[in-house]
């Protein structure tokens, strides 16, 4: 069974002077443990297209299921449970809560799902560990460079035990190292745990390690392509 | 926890900005709290001024004698009251008085007023009108002399008397006849009541009782000072019981305008406080606007990663009261340094001491401010920070996720 299945969703913004569609009837699957990157130039409709998978839009019609619930029926107050039980963000401006540590960052949202204390601490150590800042627990973001910040981030998205990360434009803003370091990172826990990681992105070094590429122009996917 | 410990930090995310709005608070608050604290130490000292030397805080009397003050209406054995009285609990010193009214009268001018015949013993465990009589103005009959007069200084001043003069005092006696005799002044003092001062004139009551003739054992008025004075009206109702034949009043049956006047200060003290308070929630709300429009970015991203709405509300109102708090607690500490410099240096307005005391309140006040006011005003406080964290939080509560997290 497959984790998402996007069926004929569509999004058409209507507060504009004139209505713009954004995503035009795209059908897209996920199964377990996929590394995709959702690629398109600036206005495709990639970032639209992560939103309404994430339940952060609402589509114009079509649905989106996540193991074969469709999120477009759930309130929004539903919604943001769903979403804090079984989805992990990384945006592109790293997002995090600036008077927060890394390691509070990282707790906080575990602390959202009402985690034990002990068990969340252990957990939060491991994570921040294993994206290569356990030196740096307790230093809040302005004191990390933007690629620790966006590894805080991903720590973070990864706390909740999600059933997939959405990462919106990840690298954007990062340097060439932080990039690499970033995406080593988020393939190691992909091959290792197994965990299913969805990009929208324009950038090329994204694109590479990404193990399917879904091209996407007009709001259509253009092209779906799984490396060998 | 957490959201309580983003609420704290948050509030410093702009320092400037927190300080203006912590600075309106404890401004704000020690405007309304010094001024409270003014008000309330002029009443509380009148009131306590009224109990030293007009009222004490029970009085009795023969039920019809405040009708024209008939000397022929009084207490009968006195002495035998007075000692039951004295061992009731709660009583702390009694006393008995004289009271006729009279014609005062020197070469320069006649005045009417009330003698009160006391027993200087008793009258000094019971009122503080002695203290009232300073080193150079003579004393409040330290001697045995016999007809002995103390008055004060306003009513010395209308008669052009002063210590050693002799004063006339006119009277109908208790069989009814027109008799007088002649004082010496031996006293003169000065309360903040000038109105009462004119009114009253002090003798020895065994002085008194002689020229009046009334006779022995029978009294005008029986007065109490209690060890509280709020147990009054319970000591008084007592009294009723014991003595159903005299009428037994309290301080604030005496002097209803007391009772007022501290239910007075009450109010006003809430009304001005409310009036602050809400004045500066409307500054509190400007501000937590700012702060939303602000942090929508970050907001987006809260509810993008699953913190619920009454999560957003609760982190929005915590970092809203807690800003009111510290304001408030700064406000509270510098109104306490305040109130207790100027309670013990007093705040002296002589400038207007002629219309103070002709009102009865002393130009010198002693700020005061009970500590469980500065409990109130916290929870006004807290109170005034949840209604102000409302419309930001349902701002806040609007958002959208999406849209927010795109804002620059």
């Amino acid at each position: 069974m497959s984790v998402i299945k996007v069926s004929n969703l569509t999004k058409t913004y209507t507060d504009t002077e004139v209505p713009v569609h954004a995503v035009n009837g795209i059908d897209l699957t996920f199964e377990k443990g996929e590394f995709a990157a959702i690629v398109g130039p600036s206005g495709s409709g990639k970032t639209t297209i992560l939103n309404m998978i994430g339940g952060l839009e609402k589509s114009t019609s079509g649905t989106v299921e996540v193991h074969g619930q469709d999120i477009s029926e759930l309130s929004s107050g539903k919604l943001i449970d769903f979403r804090l039980n079984n989805i992990g963000f990384v945006f592109q401006a790293y997002n995090l809560i600036p008077v927060l540590t890394a390691k509070e960052n990282v707790e906080f949202i575990m602390q959202l799902q009402n985690w034990e204390k002990t068990k969340m601490n252990e957990r939060t150590f491991a994570i921040l560990e294993s994206v290569g800042l356990g030196n740096r627990v307790n230093s809040k973001p302005n004191q990390l460079s933007g690629g620790q910040q966006q590894r805080v981030a991903v720590a973070r998205a990864l706390a909740s035990k999600p059933q997939f990360i959405l990462a919106d434009e990840p690298t954007a803003n990062l340097d060439s190292k932080s990039t690499n370091q970033l995406l080593d990172i988020m393939e190691k826990l992909n091959k290792e745990e197994n965990i299913t990681f969805i990009f929208s992105t324009h950038d090329q070094r994204v694109v590479d390690k990404a193990h399917r590429v879904i091209k996407v122009d007009d709001g259509k996917v253009v092209s779906d392509e799984v490396k060998n | 926890m957490m959201l309580l410990k983003i609420a704290w930090r948050n509030i410093w995310r702009s320092k400037t900005r927190s300080a203006v709005v912590i600075f309106a608070i404890a401004s704000g608050l020690v405007g309304g709290l010094f001024s409270s604290a003014w008000m309330n130490g002029m009443a509380k000292q009148r009131v306590i001024n009224t109990f030293s030397i007009e009222t004490a805080h029970i009085q009795l009397h023969h039920p019809n004698f405040a009708d024209n003050f008939d000397v022929k209406r009084t207490i009968s054995l006195t002495d035998k009251k007075l000692n039951e009285i004295s061992k009731i609990g709660g009583v702390k010193a009694v006393t008995s008085r004289l009271k006729v009214s009279a014609m005062a009268a020197t070469a320069n001018k006649n005045m009417g007023v009330t003698i009160v015949g006391i027993n200087p013993k008793t009258e000094k465990e019971v009122f503080g009108l002695y203290k009232k009589v300073d080193s150079t103005s003579g004393d409040f009959f330290t001697s045995k002399k016999k007809n002995s007069i103390v008055v004060s200084k306003a009513l010395a001043k209308e008669l052009k008397v002063k210590i050693k003069s002799k004063i006339i005092l006119t009277f109908q006696d208790y069989n009814g006849e027109i008799t007088g005799a002649a004082f010496k002044v031996i006293g003169i003092f000065k309360t903040d009541n000038s109105p009462w001062d004119k009114m009253h004139v002090f003798v020895r009551d065994a002085d008194l009782r002689k020229v009046v003739e009334i006779p022995k054992g029978q009294s005008h008025e029986i007065d109490i000072l209690l060890d509280d004075y709020e147990q009054a009206s319970f000591i008084s109702a007592d009294l009723k019981s014991k003595y159903p034949e005299l009428l037994s009043e309290d301080w604030s049956e005496i002097q209803p305008y007391l009772s007022f006047i501290t239910e007075y200060m009450d109010m006003m003290m809430g009304i001005f406080m409310i009036i602050i308070l809400g004045a500066l929630g409307f500054g509190i709300v400007n501000t937590m606007l700012m702060v939303i429009l602000e942090r929508t970015k970050e907001l987006g991203m809260l509810m993008g990663i699953g913190m619920n709405r009454k999560r957003i509300f609760l982190m929005i109102m915590f970092e809203t009261i807690l800003l009111a708090l510290v304001g408030a607690f700064l406000g509270e500490f510098i109104s306490l340094l305040l109130i207790n410099y100027y309670g013990n240096v007093g705040i002296n307005i002589s400038s207007l001491a002629e219309g103070m005391e002709s009102v009865g309140y002393s130009a010198i006040s002693y700020p005061m401010l009970e500590p469980y006011r500065y409990l109130q005003i916290t929870i006004l406080v807290i109170l005034t920070g949840i209604f102000a964290s409302i419309y930001p939080a349902f701002k806040a509560l609007k958002l959208n996720p999406a849209e927010a997290i795109r804002t620059l």
